[in-house]
């Protein structure tokens, strides 16, 4: 399959009142279509700036990303974000926070009809129908999810950038959502990066994990293929030997060869820990 | 033993739901009662200091003076609605006796010249003030946003804001006073001057908090929802449009709400020194009688003033309500 | 009749003269149909007041129909002081106002805010008063002498005044009294009291940019709203005031000070307040101007017809909040033909407020020139003027045609009679010498100069600051 994203040599330098902070170094990934790449990694490792680079909410210092050959330098719905903390406008309810991104997108494009049609085949796809005319306020943090991912996949994005889209759900919750963001993806087949925290997610819903080294001047430590078969299924799965391999060697990565060094490093790897087992 | 257990047990469901009845009524009659003994306290209060203070003008007015002169008001009011009447009945007949006379003569209506009643300047103030605040908000609303959305907009026109908010209406009515006689020059104009004197003072007073929050309001609006726009690609008019403006009423309203205030504080100051029509005018010109009444109905007045200021909060707080998605925001 | 030199503006006040001497021998010969008066040129008009008593023609005309006769819808509206009432007619704001009669004088010749206002109507005679506080009252007694009664023996002068202000000042007290404006009436007759009893008010200096009027001053006299005077001073801010009414007896009755003197016993029959406009207001609205003279005028006689049968009706409508708004006993008191000085101290002053009677409402210049004498003698007009500019300036502002016109179409119309106005035909807008003033000299207003050397305090000719 062809190349569709090519994150080319990034640079990220921020300026702080001490001097500059050099986040990222010589980040380079290329993303085939239909792909699905977790970016794994410790906290404050810049894998978020990589995806805000990729959406162009940040720019790179240096260095670039292309996008179908073309060199993008703004934000654009074919690159639709699901942000960490679903980023649902809170005024309007489920079926207008997708309208308002369906009629962007498809101003000229789609009729009224069809319009209505796709927004409510996107409520339908992230089974949230009951609550189209619901506020954000009025659901659950995992219902709000669903509407962002909704919403996200409403714009036909060319890529689907996923900022730690579970992080701030309950293990349930989150297990259910990975699950239902497979059988979505067994549908629509979508190249898609997605950051996690999460060893287990990482490995049930890549094709690669791409796990980066500790900032400052953070960039790709290893990339791992994954090459379990889809449908996954994660009950299955957990006496897989392959998948069990290839979760150690994430957690070897992470845990041995990218210790995280931090003035409170306690804290962070019982964190860390906490979490995996909450999955597991 | 058993018996009494028994009737224990038996007694629970409809004793907790006594209870509930109970604590409900409580509950109830203390939101009623408690500001019912506050108001009593009050009277009793008032009534009692008012007798024992002395004015040249005689003694301070208490309730039954106000409750007195409320009723005179509303006499006056209607007095003069029925000398409105008989007005309009003279001057049909005046017009018509020189249309008699004069055929081509086209008839003219105008308008009532009697003195404004208590009432009259009641409704003069409140369409005043709103006007004014309204204007204030087509204002200070897009200025604001402005204001937020752009960092160096904020560092041009910041200090000019912290300059011109503490200013007190007093300070502006001369000015305005003279510039709107300057400018304000219509053989047939639309709006008598010293509405415009009012409306204006009113706006220059009440714009600045208007401004500030929904700046800050724009300022402060979580970073994720410009994400969103951003990654949607939104043309500018549509992301103040939809994202913008909407993020910001909270903090708008919580402007509009202080600015209101303000408003009718400065409205009252504004009309009793420019002598413009109102209840402020109402007040000055009771002061200038010095009446055996004048006392009385400057405290009627007092009351009305509060009252019509409490009922513009209230109404802005039912708009909050009814049009601010966050609905925290719109508790007191 | 005039003396001396003929100038140009000389020659055009005569033309004026001439005018209103044609005008008041056609009311002779009333048979002669005049022009009939045409409608108003514009019919909805505005006209401010300052709550005081002598405003009452203008309630009078509203509230009895009269400006309505005339097709004027008239809206009346009280101002907060004179300056702003002033500012008013200036700028179009109100289309006339009850005015002091130093107002439209002093904006004549650029004294304070410049501006060309004209008076055709002349609104009453006396109605003021001075009063002091309860305590300068108690000093003041000890010098004045008793009737048989008991009573103190009126007129009051300021003699009986003057060791109180030495005492004061020999104390290093101020000596504050209270006048309403500087080129009010007030101003002159508390000044000419003052004077007239040997205790100096101070001089005005323009020309040095000295518009406080305390130059020499042995008592300082400052600025007040005529209803805030008796709250002034019962806050100890002034010892006394001159003001009209019901001001004066608001004080009797609240019990906080003592009217001593009125200007009735100042000067018999002193015009008062006049009523101005623009001059721009008359030319452009002459048939406006004419008709709202007329309804003035008839609103005054009414005020005085049947000896003041009227008078108890128009205190009723003069203590409405909206007109003068004091209670009306207080009004009562003054405009009823008594005043009560002392509490209980109750005098029949049957000319205490004239609206029509002794051509009350004819706008003499001679009036017109006793203020700008006036003005000269403290000071507020720096320099020497010939006679000639006297007289000038009067005709520019005292409006004696227009009134003459009106009451011409009254006579006409067979409104009024032309009894009414006997004493006008041939009028030359001069009144003869007037004798009754409280130091006794006489007044010729066809001889300024002369009469301001007459004073012992005051500036005389040749003398500038």
């Amino acid at each position: 399959m062809s190349i569709i994203l090519d994150i080319s040599k990034v640079d990220m330098v921020f300026p702080t009142p001490k001097g500059d902070f050099t986040a990222l170094k010589g980040v380079d990934l290329q993303i085939k279509k239909g792909e699905f790449i977790s970016l794994i990694g410790h906290s404050g490792c810049g894998k978020s700036t990589v995806l805000n680079i990729v959406a162009c909410i940040h720019k790179a210092t240096m260095g670039g990303v292309i996008l179908n050959n073309k060199e993008v330098t703004e934000p654009g719905p074919e690159r639709a974000v699901v942000f960490q903390n679903h980023s649902l406008l809170p005024w309007l309810t489920a079926y207008q926070n997708i309208e308002l991104a369906v009629k962007q997108v498809f101003k000229n494009k789609m009729s009224k009809t069809e319009m209505k049609e796709w927004i409510e085949h996107n409520l339908r796809l992230v089974h949230m129908d009951h609550a189209r005319d619901k506020r954000p306020d009025e659901i659950s943090g995992g219902m709000k999810q669903r509407i962002g991912i909704a919403r996200a996949l409403a714009m036909k994005p060319e890529i689907l950038l996923m900022d730690e889209p579970f992080g701030a759900l309950d293990a349930l919750t989150r297990a259910h959502m990975q699950d239902s963001l497979m059988e979505i993806q067994q549908k629509l087949n979508n190249t898609v990066i997605m950051i996690t925290h999460d060893v287990d997610e990482a490995v049930l819903l890549s094709d690669r994990i791409v796990m980066m080294t500790n900032g400052p001047a953070a960039t790709i430590g290893e990339i791992l293929d994954v090459n379990l078969p889809h449908p996954r299924n994660r009950l299955a799965l957990a006496e897989d030997v392959e998948y069990n391999r290839l979760r150690s060697a994430v957690l070897t990565f992470l845990y041995e060869k990218q210790r995280k060094v931090e003035v409170i490093p306690k804290v962070e790897a019982t964190e860390s820990k906490q979490k995996t087992s909450d999955v597991a | 033993m058993t018996a009494l257990m028994s009737k224990k047990i038996v007694g629970i469901a409809p004793m907790n739901r006594n209870k509930m009845i109970m604590s409900f009524i409580a509950e109830k009659t203390q939101a009623l009662i408690l500001p019912l003994v506050g108001i009593c306290c009050f009277m009793l209060l008032w009534s009692f200091t008012a007798s024992s203070i002395d004015t040249s003008l005689g003694k301070f007015p208490g309730p039954s003076a106000v409750a007195t002169q409320v009723v005179n008001l509303i006499d006056e009011h209607n007095a003069e609605r029925n000398k409105e009447d008989a007005f309009y009945i003279r001057q049909d007949q005046r017009n018509e006796m020189r249309q008699a006379k004069d055929p081509s003569y086209q008839a003219k209506v105008r308008a009532y010249t009697g003195k404004e009643t208590f009432l009259d300047q009641i409704v003069t103030s409140v369409v005043t003030v709103l006007s004014g605040f309204l204007l204030a908000a087509v204002i200070a609303i897009p200025l604001g946003i402005a204001i937020g959305l752009s960092k160096n907009l904020n560092t041009a026109i910041n200090p000019i804001i912290q300059i011109f908010k503490p200013v007190s209406p007093l300070a502006w009515l001369p000015l305005v006073t003279m510039v709107v006689s300057a400018v304000y020059v219509s053989p047939e104009p639309m709006f008598a001057k010293s509405f415009i004197t009012s409306l204006i003072t009113v706006t220059l007073c009440s714009i600045w908090p208007m401004v500030i929050n929904t700046s800050f309001g724009v300022v402060s609006m979580n970073q994720d929802w410009v994400n969103v726009s951003q990654v949607l690609s939104l043309p500018k008019l549509v992301h103040i449009q939809k994202i913008v403006l909407p993020a910001s009423i909270p903090a708008i309203f919580t402007g509009m709400r202080m600015s209101l205030g303000i408003a009718w504080m400065v409205l009252i100051a504004a009309e009793m020194l420019a002598q413009n029509p109102g209840l402020g005018k109402f007040v000055w010109d009771e002061f200038q009688n010095g009446s055996s009444q004048s006392l009385s109905r400057i405290m009627t007045a007092v009351f009305v003033i509060g009252l019509i200021g409490y009922l513009l909060d209230l109404a802005m707080l039912q708009l909050q309500r009814a049009l601010s998605w966050d609905k925290s925001s719109a508790q007191r | 009749m005039f003396q001396a030199t003929l100038k140009n503006e000389y020659k055009k006040l005569c033309l004026t003269v001439l005018t209103g001497l044609c005008l008041s021998g056609s009311l002779l010969t009333a048979s002669l149909q005049a022009t009939e008066l045409g409608y108003p040129e514009k019919e909805e008009l505005k006209f401010g007041f300052i709550k005081l008593t002598d405003m009452a023609p203008i309630a009078i005309a509203y509230e009895k129909g009269f400006f309505e006769d005339e097709g004027l819808y008239v809206t009346i509206e009280s101002q907060a002081n004179w300056k702003v009432l002033l500012d008013g007619v200036i700028d179009g704001r109100l289309d006339g106002a009850h005015m002091l009669a130093g107002q439209p004088i002093a904006a004549t010749i650029g004294y304070g805010t410049k501006a060309e206002i004209i008076t055709p109507f002349s609104m009453d005679l006396n109605g003021n008063a001075i009063t002091v506080s309860n305590e300068i009252w108690k000093q003041m007694k000890v010098n004045i002498p008793k009737q048989a009664d008991g009573r103190p023996v009126h007129p009051i002068k300021a003699d009986a005044l003057k060791p109180v202000v030495e005492k004061y000042l020999d104390e290093g007290k101020p000596f504050n009294m209270g006048m309403v404006f500087p080129v009010s009436t007030h101003n002159y007759e508390l000044r000419y009291w003052l004077a007239a009893g040997d205790i100096h008010p101070g001089f005005y200096a323009p020309h040095k940019g000295d518009t406080s009027g305390k130059i020499n001053a042995q008592v300082l006299l400052s600025v007040t709203p005529p209803p805030q005077m008796p709250a002034t001073m019962e806050a100890g801010t002034i010892y006394g005031y001159c003001v009209g009414e019901p001001w004066n007896q608001q004080a009797v009755f609240k019990g906080i000070g003592v009217p001593v003197v009125t200007d009735y016993e100042i000067w018999k029959n002193n015009p008062e307040k006049v009523f101005g406009i623009t001059k721009a207001f008359a030319e452009k609205y002459p048939n406006t101007t004419i008709r709202l003279t007329r309804a003035l005028i008839r609103a005054a006689k009414w005020l005085d017809e049947n000896n003041n049968a009227n008078r108890p009706e128009a205190v009723k409508i003069l203590s409405q909040s909206n007109y003068v708004g004091a209670d009306y006993d207080v009004i009562a008191n003054s405009m009823t033909g008594t005043f009560e000085y002392e509490k209980g101290d109750v005098r029949s002053v049957p000319d205490f407020n004239v609206f029509f009677r002794y051509n009350a409402t004819y706008p003499y210049y001679s009036d017109a020139i006793w203020y700008l004498t006036q003005m000269r003698r403290w000071g507020q007009i720096s320099d020497d003027m010939p006679d000639s500019w006297y007289k000038d300036i009067a005709a520019k502002v005292y409006r004696p045609d227009i009134y003459m016109a009106a009451a011409q179409s009254l006579v006409d119309d067979k409104i009024l009679s032309k009894n009414d106005f006997s004493d006008l035909v041939g009028e030359d807008g001069f009144r003869a010498p007037q004798k009754h003033f409280i130091d006794n000299i006489v007044y010729d207003g066809t001889q300024p100069n002369a009469y301001i050397n007459k004073f012992k305090i005051g500036l005389k000719t040749g003398d500038k600051l």
